[in-house]
This record gives C-alpha cells, sequence and structure tokens, in this order.
C-alpha cells in the first residue's frame, strides 16, 4: 500500500437507479476512484440505518447511500423512507462526532453515469479530508 | 437446509474487458483461499457455452453448493447463470454475482488498484452466498390481454399485431380519435407516399377488430397489481355524443353556434371547427364530440333557446347529461405508446415564433400543403386581401434539437428528412419558389435517406451550412441573418416565409405515465428501456413496453418496428400464459414478530397484512406476507425494529457479512 | 396534596371489576428513595398505594414485560385488562404503545395521574452533601418537602426536580379512563433543547471524547433497554447471534454501537420519560442522546410522539417534501 491515505468506502446501490447508473459509468468508460465498494439491494428501502454504523465498526471510512431520484423509485416509496431513515441516523452520527464528511446519500439514476462519477469522488475526497476512522473500528480495539 | 458451503468462484477474463486492469490470477489465487471456497478458476467468457459448462461440470463433480461468477454486472447475466445452476441441478438463487466489469476494470485505469478492488468485491459475494437459501420460484396464470396506451401508429401497429395473434387489446386513446401525429402528415419520406392512405385503412381496422376493445377520448387513471395481472382503471371522458346513435353525419358540426370560430387542434390551429366537431375527416371513430371547455351550453348553460346541435341531430345523438364513465379490467401486459409533442417554437424567441405571421413550424407547413388541410392544400400565406403565395422560403434546422440552450441535447431524427420532403413538396407546388435550407448537419442516415436528399437538392433547393442567428422583419419581408461557416460569409437574407423544423420533445403530461407504471426516464426524458441494446423495448417494470416515440425520437418504420417488437414482447408473455414471480420476497419470523405493523405500512403494495395467530395459547398478532404480491424491495425489513421481517437473499445475515468483508483493509 | 384515600377507593373499585386483572400503581420501598411498583391483585393491598415525588418509576413498561406463559391445554389465557397508574410523561408511553399495537386499548385501564414532577435522588444527595435515606416526600406549593431519619427538610422544586421534569409540557395524563388528582399548569411551554445544543455547539472532536469517555464506562448491563416501556421486542436484535449486529465483548466500539442502535431504534418512539437515564448505573446521559433525537424529529418532521393515538409511526411513513438538502 501507498503512504497516502486511501479511504475504505462502503456503497449501498439501489439496483433499479444507482446500481445501473454505476454500470452505465462503467459502459461508458467514465474513470473514478476505486476506493468504493458497492453492496447491491433491491432499493434504498431495504437499507436499515444500523448497516451504516456496522460499516463503520467494520472498518468503513465513509458510507454512501444512493438511490433514484424522489418520484423515480422503483417500488414507488422506497426511497422517501430511505431519506428519512438517513437523515435521522446522520443527525447521531454527527452529534455523537463522527465525521458528516465519512455520511453521504446520493440520488443517482439509470441515466447519471456521469453523476456517479462525480458523487464518488466527492465522497471519496471527503472521507480523505476527514482521514482514517481507526476509533470506532471493531479489531482495532484491544480491551 | 444449509449443507456446509462448497463455493466455486468463477473469474471472467471478458476477452480483455476484465483481464486488462484486473490481474484475473491473482483474483482467482485469492478467492480460492477464502473460506468455503472449493474451487476458483478463471475463464476468458463465462458467459459462453464452455464458460458455462466449466461451472456445471464442478457442481456435478466437486459437489458445489454455492457459486460466485466474478465477471460483469447482475443487471447483464444473473439470469443466464442461474439457468446454468438450475441445468446443474443446483438452485438457481444459490448465485452470487460479483461486478468486475462495469463497476471496476471499465472504471479503473490502474491495475494494482483494480485488481485489489475486485479481491474486495469477490470477498463480499463469497462472505454472502455462503449464507444464501435456496428459493422457489412460483409462477402465476397471466391474464391473456393487453393495454396499450395511445392511438398513434406504434399503438395502432402493436395493437392490430396482437389482436391478429388472438388475444384481447384494450387501446386507450386521449384524443377523440385515433391516428396521433401521423394523421397529420400528408406525405412521408423518403417514398413520398401519402400518410393518409397507410394510415386509414389501419385506423379502421383496429375499430372494426373483434379482438379490440378502442377506448378514445380517455384515460387510464390507475394501474395496479403486477406483470400478468395488472388492474386497470380508464375514465372515459363525457363526450356528450351517444356514440351509438351519432352517425357522423355532421350535420351538427354545422349547425353549432360557434362552428367555424374555434382553432382546430387538428390544423396546429389553422383552421377552424365548432364547439361540436369531428377532429378531422377521416377520424376514427367517426362519431362528434363536444369539447367542454367551449361549448356554450355546458359552460354558460345556455344556448339560444335551446342547442342548436340538439335541434339538428337527427339521431338525437347529443346528451348533455353524459357523465365520465370509469371503466375496470384485468390485462398481463401494457405497451406505453404515448408518442411526442412538438418543440414549442417560442422557447426560440429570436426566430420570432408567434411574434411574425409568417413564421411557422413544419408541421403547420405539413397542414398548408395537405390536400385535407385548411388551405385545401395551397401553400398560401395571408387571408382575403392580403393572400399571397411565398416565393422566397426558409427552413431553419434544429429548431429545439442538439441545442443545450432549451435542454435538448438529442437529435430529433425526423427533421431533416421532414425538411427534405416539404421542400420537396413546396417546390412542386411553387416551382418557381426559392427554398433555402439552413442546416448544421445533414443527418440522411436510413433506407433512402441520401438519395432522396440529393434528389431534392437537383430539385434546387439550396443548403445553406450555418444555423440563422435570428430572423427579423424588414418591411414585409422577414431576414434571416445566418453565416454561412462554408464560406464563412456573413448572409442576411430577406423571405417570405421562415420554416422552423421543430424537433420532438417528451409529452408535457410524460409524468402521469412515470406514475402510473414506475417507469423511468432517461437523461433526455423520454422513457427508458430496460437495456439500451438488448431490452429497447422492455421497461424496469416487468409486463410493461415501449413503443415508438415514448421512447425516443423516430421516423414512421422505426416506429412501427418497434411497435412490432413491442407486440410481440407482449405476446411472449401472453402466449406462455405464465410468468414467474418474484422469489426473493420478503418473510416474517412470526416467533419473534411483535405485531407493531410497521411492515404494513411502510409496504408500498400491500402485500403485508396482520393475522391473530396463537403462541403458547395467547393470541398474538403478527405480519404476514402475500408472496404474489410482495414485489421484493425490502422496506420492510429496514424498517422492522425487531428484524423480524426479512427479504429473501438480502437478509440482514447475508448483507453484514458483505460489509464485513469491505470494511477489512488490506 | 395528593389524596392517598381517594386514590386506594380508585384501586379497589378497579381492582374489584370483574374484567381487571390486576393494577399496577406505586408503593413505598424498603430503603429510602426506593419507591416500588405495586401489583394489586386483592382490595386489601391497595392499602399500600401511593403517589409522591419518589414515583419515578414508568409502569407503562410492565404492560409489555409481563411475561406470557405457556396456557396449559384446555385453559384459556387470561385476557382480563391491566389497571395501571400513568403520570404525563408515562401516559405518552401508553400512547406511543397504542400507535405501534404494543397493546390494545380495551387491554387497559389508565389511571391519570397529573404530576407535579419527580425528586432526582441523586440532586438531594448532592444538596444534603451525603447520601440520605429519604423516606417520603410530598409536593408543597413550589416546594417538595422531604421526609429524612432526622424530620422534614424542604427543597425549592427546581433545586431537585429530574431534568427532564424541568423541561416537561405534559404533566397530565395525554390518555386516562380515570382521573386521579386535579390537573396542573404545566410550567414549560417549550422545549428549548438546552442540553443537545450545548453539545452541538462543541467541535467534532469534542463531541467525539465527550460521548466516547460516557461510553467507555458502559457496562452492558442493558438496563437502559430493559426500563424502556418502548423496548419490547421478544428477541432484541441486539442480543441476536444470527445475524450478530453487536458483539457480546464489552469494548467501546461495540458499546458505541450499541448505544447508537439503542437511541436510533427510539427515534420518532421516545417519550421522554427519562427512565433509562435514571436506571443507568454508571450515570450515561442516555437522554442527551435520545433528545437529540427528539429534536432532529421535530426540526425535519415536526413530529412528537406518544400524543395522538391515531398517528402514524415516523419511520414507517414519509413525506415526499422531507428534507433532502444533505442529498448528493
Amino acid at each position: 500500500m501507498s503512504e497516502k491515505f486511501e479511504p475504505n468506502i462502503v456503497a449501498f446501490l439501489c439496483n433499479w437507479c444507482s446500481y445501473a447508473g454505476a454500470d452505465l459509468a462503467g459502459t461508458s468508460r467514465i474513470q473514478y476512484p476505486a476506493n468504493l465498494k458497492i453492496i447491491r439491494v433491491m432499493c434504498t428501502g431495504r437499507v436499515n440505518p444500523l448497516f451504516i454504523v456496522n460499516a463503520f465498526q467494520q472498518g468503513a471510512d465513509g458510507v454512501l447511500v444512493s438511490g433514484c431520484h424522489p418520484g423515480d423509485c422503483h417500488y414507488m416509496e422506497g426511497n422517501y423512507y430511505a431519506r428519512r431513515r438517513f437523515s435521522l441516523i446522520r443527525e447521531l452520527l454527527e452529534y455523537i462526532g463522527i465525521d458528516p464528511r465519512r455520511i453521504h446519500m446520493s440520488w443517482v439514476s439509470a441515466s447519471e453515469g456521469a453523476k456517479w462519477k462525480d458523487v464518488v469522488e466527492k465522497v471519496v475526497a471527503e472521507a480523505r479530508e476527514a482521514g482514517p476512522f481507526d476509533q470506532f473500528r471493531r479489531n482495532k480495539i484491544n480491551w | 437446509m444449509n449443507s456446509k458451503p462448497k463455493i466455486g468462484v468463477y473469474v471472467c477474463h471478458c476477452g480483455i474487458n476484465i483481464s486488462k486492469t484486473v490481474d484475473v490470477d491473482a483474483v482467482t489465487e485469492y478467492a480460492s483461499q477464502l473460506p468455503g471456497v472449493k474451487v476458483a478458476r478463471n475463464y476468458s467468457y463465462m458467459c459462453s457455452d464452455p464458460g458455462q459448462l466449466l461451472i456445471k461440470e464442478d457442481i456435478k463433480k466437486q459437489g458445489l453448493n454455492r457459486v460466485v461468477v466474478a465477471s460483469c454486472s447482475p443487471r447483464m447475466h444473473e439470469l443466464t447463470f442461474r439457468k446454468a445452476l438450475a441445468e446443474a441441478g443446483l438452485n438457481p438463487y444459490y448465485l452470487e454475482m460479483a461486478n468486475l466489469r462495469e463497476q471496476c476494470s471499465w472504471v479503473h485505469a490502474d491495475r494494482e488498484e483494480a485488481t485489489a478492488k475486485a479481491k474486495k468485491i469477490v470477498a463480499s459475494a463469497v462472505a454472502k452466498v455462503r449464507l444464501l437459501e435456496p428459493l422457489e420460484e412460483k409462477e402465476v396464470e397471466v391474464e391473456p390481454a393487453t393495454l396499450i396506451i395511445g392511438g398513434g401508429i406504434a399503438g395502432i401497429q402493436a395493437a392490430l399485431d396482437i389482436a391478429n395473434a388472438g388475444y384481447k387489446v384494450f387501446l386507450v386513446e386521449k384524443t377523440p380519435s385515433l391516428g396521433g401525429k401521423m394523421s397529420k402528415l400528408d406525405k412521408t419520406f423518403p417514398t413520398l407516399d401519402c400518410s393518409a392512405c397507410i394510415l386509414t385503412p389501419k385506423m379502421v381496422d383496429v375499430a372494426s377488430h373483434p379482438n379490440i376493445e378502442l377506448m378514445t377520448y380517455s384515460q387510464v387513471e390507475e394501474v395496479t397489481g403486477y406483470v400478468g395481472n395488472f388492474q386497470v382503471k380508464v375514465r372515459k371522458k363525457a363526450r356528450f355524443v351517444d356514440v351509438d346513435k351519432c352517425t357522423g353525419c355532421g350535420i351538427c358540426g354545422e349547425e353549432c353556434r360557434l362552428a367555424g370560430r374555434i382553432p382546430n387542434e387538428f390544423d396546429e390551429g389553422m383552421g377552424k371547427r365548432g364547439a361540436i366537431y369531428l377532429p378531422f375527416p377521416q377520424a376514427v371513430p367517426a362519431k362528434y364530440t363536444i369539447d367542454p371547455e367551449r361549448c356554450l351550453f355546458l359552460t354558460r348553460g345556455k344556448c339560444g333557446k335551446s342547442p342548436k346541435c340538439v335541434d339538428a341531430c337527427p339521431a338525437g345523438a347529443i346528451d348533455f347529461e353524459q357523465k365520465d364513465e370509469i371503466v375496470e379490467f384485468k390485462v398481463g401486459a401494457i405497451i406505453v405508446a404515448t408518442g411526442y409533442d412538438v418543440f414549442d417554437a417560442t422557447r426560440k424567441p429570436e426566430y420570432g415564433y408567434g411574434q411574425y405571421k409568417n413564421v411557422l413550424t413544419a408541421l403547420e407547413l405539413e397542414r398548408l400543403v395537405s390536400a385535407s388541410g385548411p388551405t385545401g392544400g395551397q401553400v398560401v400565406l395571408g387571408e382575403g386581401e392580403s393572400a399571397f403565395v411565398p416565393k422566397e422560403i426558409a427552413f431553419i434546422q434544429c429548431v429545439g434539437s442538439r441545442d443545450k440552450s432549451v435542454g435538448n441535447e438529442y437529435c430529433s431524427r425526423v427533421c431533416c428528412m421532414y425538411t427534405a420532403k416539404l421542400a420537396h413538396l413546396v417546390k412542386e407546388k411553387i416551382p418557381e419558389a426559392n427554398v433555402r435550407v439552413y442546416y448544421m448537419d445533414v443527418r440522411a442516415f436510413g433506407k433512402g435517406f441520401e438519395e432522396f436528399y440529393d434528389r431534392v437538392r437537383r430539385e434546387g433547393v439550396r443548403y445553406i451550412r450555418g444555423n440563422p442567428s435570428e430572423a427579423f422583419k424588414r418591411g414585409d419581408k422577414l431576414v434571416i441573418k445566418a453565416e454561412d461557416t462554408l464560406t464563412a460569409k456573413t448572409l442576411e437574407d430577406e423571405v417570405d416565409l421562415v420554416v422552423l423544423s421543430v424537433g420532438l420533445e417528451p409529452r408535457k403530461d410524460a409524468r402521469e405515465i412515470i406514475d402510473l407504471l414506475r417507469l423511468s426516464q432517461s437523461a433526455d426524458k423520454f422513457y427508458l428501456e430496460a437495456h439500451p441494446k438488448l431490452a429497447p423495448v422492455d421497461t424496469a417494470t416487468d409486463g410493461v413496453y415501449l413503443a415508438g416515440c415514448a421512447q425516443g425520437p423516430k421516423d414512421i418504420p422505426d416506429t412501427v418496428a418497434q411497435a412490432k417488437g413491442a407486440a410481440s414482447s407482449a405476446l411472449i408473455l401472453l402466449s406462455s400464459g405464465k410468468v414467474k414471480v418474484q422469489a426473493q420476497v420478503s418473510s416474517v419470523d412470526e416467533a419473534t414478530c411483535r405485531g407493531c405493523g410497521y411492515c404494513v405500512e411502510i409496504c408500498p403494495y400491500g402485500a403485508i397484512e396482520l393475522v391473530t395467530v396463537n403462541r403458547f395459547g395467547h393470541k398474538v398478532t403478527v405480519a404476514r406476507v402475500n408472496e404474489a404480491l410482495c414485489k421484493g424491495c425490502g422496506a420492510c425489513a429496514a424498517g422492522c425494529l425487531s428484524g423480524s421481517i426479512q427479504q429473501k437473499s438480502f437478509k440482514d445475515s447475508q448483507i453484514l457479512p458483505q460489509i464485513a468483508a469491505l470494511g477489512v483493509k488490506q | 396534596m395528593v389524596d392517598l384515600e381517594n386514590l386506594r377507593t380508585i384501586a379497589k373499585e378497579t381492582i374489584s371489576r370483574e374484567d381487571v386483572k390486576y393494577f399496577i400503581g406505586w408503593r413505598e420501598g424498603t430503603y429510602g428513595f426506593s419507591v416500588s411498583p405495586h401489583f394489586v391483585r386483592e382490595p386489601a393491598e391497595a392499602d399500600k398505594l401511593i403517589f409522591s415525588p419518589l414515583c419515578s418509576n414508568n409502569l407503562a413498561t410492565y404492560l409489555t414485560l409481563a411475561e406470557k406463559l405457556p396456557v396449559p391445554r384446555g385453559q384459556e389465557p387470561d385476557t382480563r385488562k391491566v389497571a395501571l397508574m400513568v403520570k404525563g410523561c408515562d401516559s405518552r408511553a401508553v400512547v406511543q404503545l397504542l400507535v405501534e399495537r404494543g397493546i390494545e386499548r380495551e387491554q387497559v385501564v389508565v389511571i391519570g395521574c397529573p404530576c407535579q414532577g419527580v425528586i432526582d435522588t441523586k440532586k438531594v444527595e448532592q444538596l444534603l452533601g451525603q447520601p440520605e435515606n429519604v423516606v417520603r416526600a410530598r409536593w408543597e406549593k413550589g416546594k417538595i418537602i422531604c421526609q429524612l431519619p432526622d424530620g422534614e427538610k424542604e427543597f425549592i422544586k427546581e433545586e431537585v426536580l429530574a431534568q427532564k421534569c424541568l423541561k416537561c409540557r405534559y404533566p397530565n395524563p395525554v390518555i386516562y379512563d380515570i382521573l386521579f388528582g386535579e390537573k396542573v399548569e404545566p410550567w414549560c411551554q417549550e422545549e428549548d433543547f438546552q442540553e443537545v445544543k450545548e453539545i452541538e455547539g462543541l467541535t467534532l472532536q469534542e463531541r467525539w471524547d465527550y460521548w466516547q469517555e460516557k461510553f467507555s464506562s458502559c457496562i452492558r448491563c442493558y438496563s437502559c433497554r430493559n426500563v424502556c416501556p418502548l423496548c419490547y421486542c421478544e428477541d432484541c436484535i441486539l442480543d441476536r447471534l444470527n445475524p450478530t449486529w453487536i458483539n457480546r465483548s464489552v469494548n467501546i466500539s461495540e458499546n458505541t454501537a450499541f448505544q447508537l442502535s439503542r437511541a436510533f431504534h427510539l427515534a420518532g418512539r421516545c417519550i421522554e420519560c427519562g427512565e433509562c437515564e435514571r436506571v443507568c448505573p454508571v450515570n450515561i446521559p442516555l437522554m442527551k442522546l435520545n433528545k437529540k433525537l427528539s429534536k432532529a424529529v421535530k426540526e425535519m418532521f415536526d413530529f412528537e410522539p406518544g400524543l395522538d393515538p391515531e398517528a402514524k409511526p415516523l419511520q414507517a411513513s414519509y413525506r415526499p417534501d422531507d428534507k433532502e438538502d444533505f442529498i448528493l
């Protein structure tokens, strides 16, 4: 590994919009940083906010949840639930001192391959600024 | 149920698509060390027959019970590999895909980084696949009927094809007549055959077809259900004319007090009609309709002593008491053929449309050259004394297309050729006319297009490369300011008539269908197909297909071809008679469910209900999922505080190990 | 003045009803400051009931805590009602339980007790400078009189009231079948979330350090969860092994995740009775976590739980125009 800090980002993407958008970025050969790894769910509505807490515990330096634009959810409402849940967990995590630059949510549609790149770049850049997040890691703690 | 996992990991080179940036050998070696992995291999094309055979052989010979394919997006080949598993006797849901192509090799250039990421993606897939459970694919019957929304050429063609195959069609059209935009055209490029002559027979066929229920002046209000079993509600708007009695004789239209006073939509507002009207002579059905926004009796409650149409109608068909009617029916498939809107040229004010009366859109000129149009096919401008035949005519191309300033980056694909056609027709009618076309590029890509373009130029139509900056009035003339980019000359051409070759836009009411059917839009705001290459008529909603310009601008042959494609897709579904429903549905652990009903509130499909069960002699309330209604979004699972409702293949117990695998720092 | 005679009469009448299983109230404990829940099954047992500034316990927790033992074959389960004494804050737990079907309305007889605030025993001890054995206490016109072994001592109400009571806007029960005592005038009109704002004013690092220090002392006794009237899952996900959300080990990472999960599960549900904080043996200011979410819920969704039994649960609903300025 290089000496430079490379943030590790875990992202939860809905199958229909953001995952497809990320696929489109690939089909279009749009280049973006390799720091972010994707977990596919059918809908952002599936994303339990405690996944975010868990991701930090497991070693993520940043987390992204990305779904369909409001009104475009394949399941009609899932992204609205996701948005509400996310806004709450984000408030809570920031309140206990977790840098909000580590916690992101985005709307990326199936046609927004270029936007997906912008989102990844921003999420990675912000997590890089926030620095390594080892204080919450499960396996780092010995007592 | 879950025997000890014996996992096979198959890393695909995808030719060099993956192996160019990802070290597939290293990934394979890494995968072979992961817990539970029995076999790890890589191969040039996993999706090929020999590739699939590799997996099938290993399942049989090595006793694999879980498979990870590390190749392209699951949106591409998940079904392919599920089938391979099934063919080898393994439950198809024991598969997990690692997306190494679209989300790794294609988006990263650095081999080291891409390989490191690929390892993680594979590790995450292996972590999940260990915990996957076998799922059962259930089948439901398909209602052997199709709803087609839109009665233009796309909807007409699809309706006829499906009806001719022996299946019921409900064709819903918003306006009072079938025909759509094509019925407004005079001739069609590049063959110059008469639009009405080829369209009208089809319209009549639709109306008389025993398998087609035609609902004009109607709108789809609600669609519920799922592929194979959609419930549809259609509002048939009141025409205030009893269509069973109306013979289409037209006496009412002549007698109406407002006859000849209301701009006729069919003639782009250039002709006039009454408040009771037939949109155009060949309209199907040939039934009159009263315009509720204009009719004196309907708007003011009074029309002379008694409404003239009532007095005039020999059939007694006028019925002011008529109400909207809601019709409900079931279909198995839906085709969206809602067409397009013509670009509103007032959004390019520099060309003076709406300001100067001799600036027309191409569709308006189309009506002028049409024998059924307001001038009987004469290209005449102005009225009465001041009427004249234009001699200097200019077409401006790409108005509202290829133009970021109005938000339309795309090419409308028909304007170059309809301009050539109109230029030809104008030359035919006014041989001495001087016709110029100001263009950016001429795109004559279709069959016979280039030849036609050549012919039109040979006929004396001048093509000037350069988009005009403005059109303004000077005396009686219009002046076009442009730069001929081939000669770098600045031009100020005086003309009698400016024709704007307006582009095609998504319908302004496109949103209604999106909300109705959960469609997506592409960047250009036309409806998004499931895959731009391989599923061009499918949508993300199973059982819903696209035809015609609703999906993107196209000419008539392409529209008809796509309509036939959509019809064939619908027919595949209908004729198979059965459709597999989502297997990755939610299920409830009734032993721990606390019956709070959050999931019931959350479920967008009403697929969850609370039921009373007996728990050790106590009556307790728990949630229960109706698997036929569940679409597998998992929103319930994320909202469940006790984790009692879980989505199959996306359980907490399956996702948390994925997170753990991705979290590890290498 | 609390009319205990009246309370006991109400209890006797209630427990004598055929459709009532038992009556839950408070009685004096066996040690100073400790008031015990009292389950009245016979009219005679009603004479031990009290209602005083020491009655902190939110008895609503017993509605869902009651163990449902297997019913022997051939017998019917006892489906009679439970009568329950509730203060204003406790009554909101009842409402929230109704919202999420933890109980059914016809299963409970709610005895609403308008409340003038309960004592934070730690504050009394601090004022006295030593652990004291407060045997009884009573409200008296803006004061609280405590009976100590060596006689009575008077305190100004604000000095000894629990933090949650100082900001209490619902001293009167929001739901009840029988009202015991007279309604009181609320002394706080608006929640200003002062203690939350103080923490919000710190830097990220200061906040992290503050909470890490607090969470590091957590011994994971789960008292906070067990006492909470709204933590009543049969099988708490934080106890589960499959999947394991939180590891068993007591360390700062797991403690933090545990406390975040607990607080998050109460987002839009916590009715701020403060029981979790009261019972915490290591004095983690849990209400500062819960209140942060109450504040967020109020600000973002204009929602307050436990007031309307017909309300939709916050996390099982949405509005298309929910705030989304944080979305990329």
